[in-house]
Order: structure tokens, then sequence, then C-alpha cells
């Protein structure tokens, strides 16, 4: 057997240009916030987005990872606009007053993080691959419990840092054991055939994928690694769960192709491990489909349901894989941009009901339709898609699953048979749940002194541009 | 010279007492003693394997450079995770999981 190719050679510096902005970015804004206290504070958030915003068009491209970055980076510059949009709160739950500590390094962390999923969408070793991950994850930490004088943040971030950190520990325990086992960090297929047609170390990378997946898992939002979710997304501040939905997310589905596809291109050679796999991730899918539109039904919280969606959306991304096809990388972006935009808009929308009304409950959205009622049509469209509504980006995205499913039916493995029933289910389920949100804002009457809620421009940008995205990705979907 | 089996055999010790502890214990602070173990244990089977794949003693340096970042991640997260545990104890006097109820179906 040849030495492993040299892990610097993957690479070029130029790969990397995104992160580096962002970490430059990031550091310039908290040295300025250090040596120009006088500066209006307000502009980091602005300068921020304006900087993920323009990376996002540099990076923009045909190419895998291109289209990864660039749904990264658009949807950071989202998140840190909501930011700005938030700033009464976060001054007022980081400092208690009315000066403005803490709002710089409020917006540095989502460009850190930034940074970590750009370079994880292009790492191909796992050195590069845990190393970003976890640049996420950590700055996720600080953004979870970023209230440090509210009770639901802190518990949040500590939930986040003990459950994070155990499938940390898995993963790297996972990445040691596929190295022992295979003698290279790379995906290589070579080395990974050698090591799988050793009957004596073919368990190990058995054991080694488990691990490196329970830890991919974690931040996927799957079955058994999920339970951290509806939690942390309850209890940090709004901007930061819509990041952890939308970007964290992506950056766990970024991840699981990048260990799975080097095993999707031997498929043909290893088929009897490859079959245990598929099993695996067919049982995942389901566990995963079931706890989050089951579980979502009977939540009051909207940032709760957003959770417990998100673990569902996870679990129709994951049928992607069942099917374990090299062309599943566009479908799967292909979800991730749908379920991402309506999952943003849905989180810009409850940030302003939860500064203006005071409340996350559903009962928030009470008579939108009266006293708002183009707004409304504008989140009726965000929850529609998350629902798989047609002529919206969620339906087709929807159907991309149901047909990756149903593409494996002449495989000997029959998953279809009980996956599909579920698959059913789940997704009318989903219609009831997101359409709970629709019925407070249509059939519920607006209290006695319910005034018309004030949506920020920033707010209504957000709203519009995602609604006229989903409508003409409804419509016309990114062909692959 | 030591065998590789013990090694790991050592490794997946540590792992597993941290795991457990992590799962089991109350304290907040002791549960991130536990997570360094985990950690601690991964290092141990990184560095072992770097040596049982290096060819006439010179290991391969790929898997002992992921246990530098290892030790390096470690420290970020104990920095983050007591920082966090100092918030907490503001908040709630007292570190204790148990507390931890108020985000809940």
């Amino acid at each position: 057997m040849s030495t492993p190719n040299l892990i610097s050679a993957a690479y070029t510096w130029g790969q990397f240009t995104p992160s580096f902005v962002l970490v430059g970015l990031a550091l310039l804004i908290l040295l300025t916030d250090a040596f120009l206290p006088r500066l209006n504070k307000q502009l980091f958030p602005l300068v921020g987005s304006l900087v993920t915003a323009t990376l996002a068009c540099f990076t923009a491209g045909s190419s895998a990872s291109a289209l990864f970055t660039t749904l990264a980076c658009a949807a950071t510059a989202v998140c840190l606009l909501m930011a700005y949009d938030y700033r009464s709160v976060v001054s007022a739950s980081v400092a208690g007053g009315n000066h403005e500590d803490g709002v710089a390094e409020f917006s540095a962390l989502p460009l850190l993080a930034c940074a970590g999923v750009c370079s994880l969408i292009r790492s191909r070793d796992l050195i590069m691959l845990f190393v970003s991950l976890e640049t996420v994850t950590l700055a996720s930490y600080a953004m979870a419990g970023y209230f440090r004088r509210n009770q639901g943040s802190v518990e949040a971030g500590v939930k986040y840092l003990i459950l994070g950190a155990v499938s940390t520990g898995l993963m790297i325990m996972g990445a040691a054991w596929f190295f022992g086992t295979t003698g290279t960090f790379m995906g290589d297929t070579r080395f990974l055939l050698a090591a799988l047609s050793n009957p004596y170390l073919s368990a190990g990378v058995l054991i080694s994928v488990g691990l490196l997946l329970a830890g991919v898992f974690f931040k996927a939002g799957a079955i058994p690694m999920h339970t951290w979710i509806p939690d942390v997304y309850q209890g940090a501040p709004t901007p930061v769960s819509a990041f952890l939905a939308v970007v964290s997310k992506l950056a766990g589905f970024a991840a699981l192709l990048i260990i799975l596809l080097p095993l999707i291109y031997l498929q043909s050679t290893v088929s009897d491990m490859l079959s245990s796999l598929i099993s695996v991730l067919a049982v995942v899918a389901a566990g995963t489909l079931l706890v989050g539109n089951l579980g979502a039904i009977p939540q009051q919280n909207t940032k709760r349901l957003l959770g417990y969606s998100s673990i569902g959306q996870a679990g129709f991304i994951l049928v992607f894989f069942i099917s374990l096809k090299p062309t599943i990388v566009g479908p799967v972006f292909n979800y991730l941009l749908a379920y991402g935009i309506a999952t943003l808009m849905a989180f810009a929308a409850l940030a302003t009901l939860r500064m203006q009304r005071g409340s996350e409950e559903l009962s928030a959205f009470r008579g939108l339709g009266k006293t708002n009622p183009r707004t409304s049509f504008l989140i009726t469209v965000s929850f529609a898609s998350l629902a798989g509504v047609p002529l919206t980006a969620g339906f087709l995205a929807k159907l991309s699953s149901f047909q990756a499913l149903v593409s494996t039916i002449n495989l000997p493995h029959h998953i279809i048979y009980w996956l599909l029933p579920i698959m059913i289910i789940c997704a009318a389920a989903g219609f009831y749940y997101y359409f709970k949100v629709l019925r407070f804002m249509y059939w519920e009457k607006p209290e006695q002194n319910d005034t018309p809620v004030h949506f920020s421009p920033v707010c209504i940008a957000i709203l519009t541009i995602g609604t006229l995205l989903l409508l003409v990705l409804g419509v016309t979907p990114l062909i692959f | 010279m030591t065998p590789l089996s013990h090694y790991l055999i050592f490794s997946a010790l540590l792992f597993s007492i941290g795991l457990g502890g992590a799962i089991m214990r109350r304290n907040v602070l002791v549960v991130l003693m536990c997570l360094e173990l985990m950690l601690t244990g991964a290092n141990v089977a990184l560095v072992a394997f770097s040596r049982a794949q290096g060819l006439e003693g010179i290991p391969v340096y790929d898997a002992q450079v992921l246990a530098l970042f290892v030790m390096a991640i470690a420290a970020a997260e104990v920095a983050v995770g007591l920082s966090l545990i100092v918030a907490m104890f503001r908040a709630r006097r007292g570190v204790e999981s148990t507390s931890l109820t108020s985000l809940k179906d």
C-alpha cells in the first residue's frame, strides 16, 4: 500500500478566502468596539450583514461547495439583520440598561461561526472537518447562552454545551478509529476499500463511521442526538435560534455529505457493509420524522414548534441519503434552501412579535390577519412552504424527498414499504401544526386593546424577499 | 514494547468513564471534567494509532496533529463552559443540572 496523500496537498489558500474575510471582520469588529467606544454600535451588525451578503454574491457558483457557501453566508447576513432589529432586547438582556454593551460580540460570533461553516464545506479530511465543525459549535454555545441575565438563555447554553461536547467526544473517537483502521484521515476510496475488504478491520471502520455519524447527527438534529433542539431553540435569543436552525443545520448536512460520499462511491464493491449502513440511515430517518413531526403537534410555544419542525424537516432530508447515490447533493441543497428561507422568515416575524406583544406563544399571532393583512400574507407563505403547499418551494423539496425514496423501489432492502407510510403521516402532521399558526392569524379575533403590530422595514424586507424567492422557486426549481 | 491493544483498552476505559460520568453526574462542573476525560481517551487512541500506523519507528504525524487540535479545542470548550457555568450560578445560585427545568415540554 502506498503512503496516503499529504493532507496539505488537498488544499489551496484561495479556497478559504471567505473564512479569512469573515474571521478578519469579526476581529476588526471586536477591536473597534474596544478602541473606539464612542462609535455607534448599531453599525456592527449592519456592516457584518453587508459583508456576508457581498461574500454570498462573490462565492456564488454552480459547484456544490459554492452553493452551500452562498447559502450559509446569505443566511448569516439575514440573521445579523435580525440581530440589528433585535438590538433593544440585546442591550436590555446583556447590560441590563440602555447602553449598548455586548452588541459588538453579538455580531462577531455569527461571523466566526459562518467562517467555520465556509471552511467545513471545503474540507476533505477529518482534521479540517472536525476543527471547522468545532468552530461553529463553540461560537454557537456562546451565542445560545448570550443573554446572561435571562434564565432560559443560560439554561439553553449549558444544555447545548453538555450535549454538544458529548457528541464532540464521540466524533473525535470516531476519527481516531477511522485513522486506526484506514491509516488516513482523508475520505480516500483506495484506503477505505483496503480496510473494508480486510475482515479484521471492517468492523473497526463500521464503528468509526457510526461514531462520526453520531457527532454529525447532533448538528443535523437527527435522532438520537436531537434532544437539545427544542430546549435550545426556545431558550436562545431569537436571531440565534434562526442561525442554529439554518446555518448550523446546513453545516451538519454538509459534514454528513463529506463523510458519506466516499462510501457512496464505493457502493458497488462493498455492498454488504453499505446495506447495514443504509438500514441504520433508514431507521434514523424514520425516527427523526416521527419524533419531529409528532412532537410538534402539542406545542404552544412558537420557537419550540419551529424546533420540532426543524427535526422533522431533517428527517425528510435524511431520506435522500437512503438512496446513496452521488446525485443526492443537488436535492439536499434544494431542500435546505427551501427550508432555510421559510424558517428565516418565520423567525424574523416571531422576533418582531416577541418585541411588540411580549410573547412567543402561538397566541401572539392572534388576529394578525385583521390588523396586518399584508404582512400576514407573507407569514402565510412562509408556513405554507414549510408545510409543503403546492406552488411554494417547500412542496417541490418534499416531492423530491418522496421521489428519492420511490426510486429505491427496485432495491432488495424494501425500506420503501414501511418508510413511505411514515413519510405520508408526517407530511400530513406537518399540515396540522404549521396551519395552527395560520388559524391563530385568520380565525382568532384580535383582543380589545390589540393595535396593529409595527413590523420594521428590515423585517418587511426579509419577509418580502423570502416570499418572492419561495414563490419563484416553487414554480421554476433550480435544476441540477 | 507495549502492544497497541493495551493503549486501546486504556483509551476505551477513559472514554467510557467520561461518557458514563457525563450522563450520570448531576454537578455541571463534574460533567465538564468528564467531558474532558472523553476527549483525553480519544487523544490516547489517536497517538497510539499514529505510532501503530507508522513504518520503521516513524509515526504518521497526521493523528498527532489532530490530537494537538483536540487539546486546543478542549481548552476553548472549557473557557466557554466555565463562563456559562458562572452565568448559571449567578442566575440560580447552584450548578446542579437537575435545576435546569425552565425549558421543557
